[in-house]
């Protein structure tokens, strides 16, 4: 797959044309063009009690992000990338979906807001349920994100995303697919981290000797997916590890330095979905890195 | 700090049904004690008539502010009675409030609750190409669904396929009109699901088939606005000669999300159930409510959540669906109902309290009928509602218990009911504050490019020149 055409959705938050300069680098694979996007929520202009729909204030909301967008039009310009403009009102994904299915583009990139306890909770985020909706692959975008280490607070810039991504693969298709998407940033991407946890639920019932099978078995997967980099003119490393999936990921990404995270994202039931999610919607929603997840 | 706004209103639904569960009774009954609406002076009401107005007035001068604070303004108003009350008529005041609030704000709320988010979870697909005849008959259809699904349901339900099935035609304005007419406003006069001020009767006593009494007025006052309808319509169709819709995007007729059509058929059937058992009472902070009241409160909860829990997202995104329109609702009317318990102490007290000037005014049962209406069409109807019901209470039964004084009224004065209720749910749509499901379908119609009249324009073209004269055959033929 290639990043010809992507989809960039913001909310004008801190750092988002910093988010949106690190996809310059894509650039690079062939990027060639990005659709700027902003949805004002229905309820910012509709549905004033009693009163009626907000077209004044829509114009205005409009008027404010077009020249915004145009001047991030200007810097995208400035790099050989086109830019359209699309600012609509609706219910943002939904919008976002239909918008990307229109300008048939390769990905979108949507910013993350920090979370409060409760919606940490509660995993079915809008951002999740867009991506877990997404029939393309979706970057979670985090230029600037806040992490805790050993009860410190501490603050990352993600930049040059692409240079370093980590694959968490669990041997699924969507993992196969996050391995070619990889494999198509070449030139872009200096070295590729490829993981591999065994889970704590498949460990706990079994006995050393099928253990090291699985091991073995892990590592024999592992080489392969290395060997595809490789021969794709990549340079890759494996780590293998058994534990906490979620928590082990986190930790390889730190160890090894990763830019980014990608995961293939496997579909799951309605209440794993939203309430518990799966370990990929964990892993985009714990991680300080940008996680790109692929269906 | 923004949390899932699905989340936040379900925990508040739950937040306002457990507690007053859990708890025991530490209020005093007022049966006991002074009769509060034959001291409260009139000016107690002020801040029910600073609400209203409030409603009435900052959505047209100042809707920005209006849009971000209306929630605040609507607990300043609660507050300046309950703390003033609180503090002079300490536990007789605080019963009042608790009563209002466990036996007409909460069901009222779950209701429109339950029927505003089963109703979300319908779409409705197809190119219909909006002829006189089509437009009729889905006006038609709306009105009929109307009380069956609440104004509210109905008028968001078929709003949109309504707009697109004419979004060829030039003139759309007094469509839209129409639709506030019949779907969001007269076609819920039949049950207690249709129309909110008619839930409210239901909780004060009044039987589930009872306002099925309000049909043959409802038919006329229906029968004559389809008929003018579809005049205008083929007049400015003639004259308009729409160009054929584009075969090549023509949707099939469809519905999805149909199996929520069996839960309002389970919403009719708990709020029926509730009306009928008589499975005892419970004293939830002192407030005596009945069994089958709470029972029925869990239903709906219930029902709305396996509605939504059952139904695909797409239905609900296609539709256009937020929650913002029953938060609204849930804000605005704590603030009306806390400030409207003077006001219907005041005028449950009959001849011995203060409006006893405007309790022997109003006499006849066309009086009732237009004072309910005019009062309904600017101020919420629900409230209004409320209010003359308890006035003709007032008038012929101010000694008795609510409850038997309303089965009084129906068995020997059943008129004065009728006028109010049809007052009530007829006049909602005279303006565009005299009905929640009014303001939502301007929106929408806005929204969606159809220009709208100003509030004022809307009185001037349509309610005078077409409700009004309705309402006058309407007092003619019946009261």
């Amino acid at each position: 797959m290639k990043f010809e055409k992507i989809l960039f959705n913001t909310r004008f938050r801190d750092n988002a044309i910093g988010a949106l300069e690190q996809m310059l680098d894509l650039t690079a694979v062939g990027l060639k063009e990005i659709i700027l996007v902003y949805v004002i929520p229905r309820e910012k202009v509709a549905f004033v009690p009693y009163g009626g729909y907000q077209k004044e204030k829509e114009l205005e909301i409009k008027k404010k992000v077009a020249e915004k967008f145009e001047k991030w039009g200007a810097i995208l310009a400035k790099k050989g990338v086109k830019s359209k403009i699309r600012i609509e009102v609706g219910t943002p994904n939904a919008v976002i979906l239909s918008i990307a299915e229109k300008e048939k583009v390769n990905m979108i990139v949507a910013g993350r807001k920090k979370r409060t306890l409760l919606e940490r909770v509660y995993v079915g985020t809008h951002l999740l349920d867009l991506a877990r909706r997404s029939p393309i692959p979706i970057l979670m975008d985090k230029y600037m994100a806040e992490y805790e280490i050993d009860g410190k607070i501490l603050t990352r810039v993600n930049e040059h995303i692409f240079s370093h991504p980590m694959l968490a693969t669990d041997w699924s298709c969507p993992s196969e697919n996050a391995l070619e998407t990889l494999i198509s940033l070449k030139g872009l991407a200096s070295k590729i981290i490829v993981a591999h946890n065994i889970g704590v639920k498949i460990t706990k019932a079994m006995s050393p000797a099928q253990f090291q099978e699985i091991k073995k078995e892990s590592r024999k997967r592992l080489n392969e997916y290395r060997h595809r980099l490789v021969d794709a003119g990549l340079e890759a490393q494996t780590s293998l590890t058994s534990g906490r999936t979620v928590a082990e990921i986190i930790n390889v990404s730190r160890k090894h330095n990763a830019s980014m995270i990608v995961l293939g994202r496997t579909g799951k039931d309605w209440l794993s979905q939203y309430w518990l999610g799966g370990v990929s919607h964990r892993v985009a929603e714990t991680s300080e890195l940008p996680v790109l997840l692929i269906p | 700090m923004k949390i899932d706004r699905k989340i936040v209103f379900g925990l508040f639904l739950i937040a306002l049904v457990i507690p007053t569960i859990v708890f025991g009774s530490d209020t005093e009954s007022p049966t006991n004690h002074m009769n509060l609406g034959e001291i409260l002076p009139l000016w107690s009401c002020i801040p029910f008539g600073f609400m209203l107005l409030s409603i009435a007035l900052f959505p047209l001068l100042a809707p920005n502010f209006w849009h971000h604070h209306f929630g605040k303004i609507s607990f300043f108003w609660a507050a300046s009675f309950a703390i003033p009350g609180l503090v002079i008529f300490r536990g007789i005041a605080l019963y009042e409030i608790l009563h209002i609030i466990i036996i007409d704000y909460i069901p009222f709320i779950i209701l429109l609750w339950s029927l505003y988010t089963v109703s979300g979870g319908i779409l409705l697909r197809g190119t219909l190409v909006g002829t006189p005849v089509v437009n009729t008959c889905m006006l038609l259809i709306g009105t009929l669904l109307a009380s069956w699904m609440g104004t509210t349901g109905a008028a968001m339900l078929m709003i949109r396929p309504f707009l697109r099935a004419n979004s060829h035609r030039k003139n759309r304005t007094f469509m839209v009109v129409f639709f506030i007419f019949l779907i969001a406003n007269i076609g819920g006069a039949l049950t207690p699901l249709g129309d909110p001020p008619l839930f409210l009767g239901f909780l004060h006593g009044v039987p589930f088939f009872w306002t099925l009494n309000i049909a043959p007025h409802m038919v006329l006052a229906a029968g004559i606005l389809l008929v003018c309808y579809f005049f205008m319509d083929s007049y400015h169709y003639r004259r308009e000669k729409p160009s054929p819709i584009n075969l090549n995007e023509k949707v099939p007729f469809g519905i999805e999300g149909k199996h929520n059509f069996l839960f309002i058929a389970a919403i009719v059937i708990s709020v029926l159930i509730s009306g009928i058992v008589d499975w005892g009472k419970i004293s939830i902070f002192g407030v005596h409510t009945s069994v089958q009241d709470l029972v029925r409160n869990g239903l709906l909860l219930l029902i709305g959540t396996l509605s939504i829990v059952t139904t695909n997202i797409t239905v609900y995104e296609e539709n256009n669906f937020s929650w913002a329109p029953i938060i609204e609702v849930a804000y605005l009317f704590i603030g009306i109902f806390i400030t409207m318990i003077p006001c219907l102490l005041i005028l449950k007290a009959g001849g011995k309290g203060a409006l006893a000037f405007f309790i022997n005014s109003v006499h006849h049962p066309s009086q009732y009928f237009w004072s309910t209406g005019i009062f309904s069409g600017f101020l919420d109807n629900a409230p209004t509602y409320l209010t003359f019901l308890n006035t003709a209470l007032g008038n012929f039964y101010s000694s008795l218990p609510e409850k038997q004084a309303i089965s009084r009224l129906i068995a020997e004065n059943p008129l004065y009911l009728e006028a109010i209720s049809a007052g009530s749910v007829f006049f909602g749509a005279c303006s565009y504050i005299g009905n929640a499901p009014n303001f939502m379908v301007r929106s929408i119609a806005e929204e969606a490019g159809t220009p709208m009249p100003s509030f004022f324009g809307y009185i001037l073209k349509y309610t005078l020149l077409i409700l009004i004269p309705v309402f006058v055959v309407v007092t003619f033929i019946f009261f």
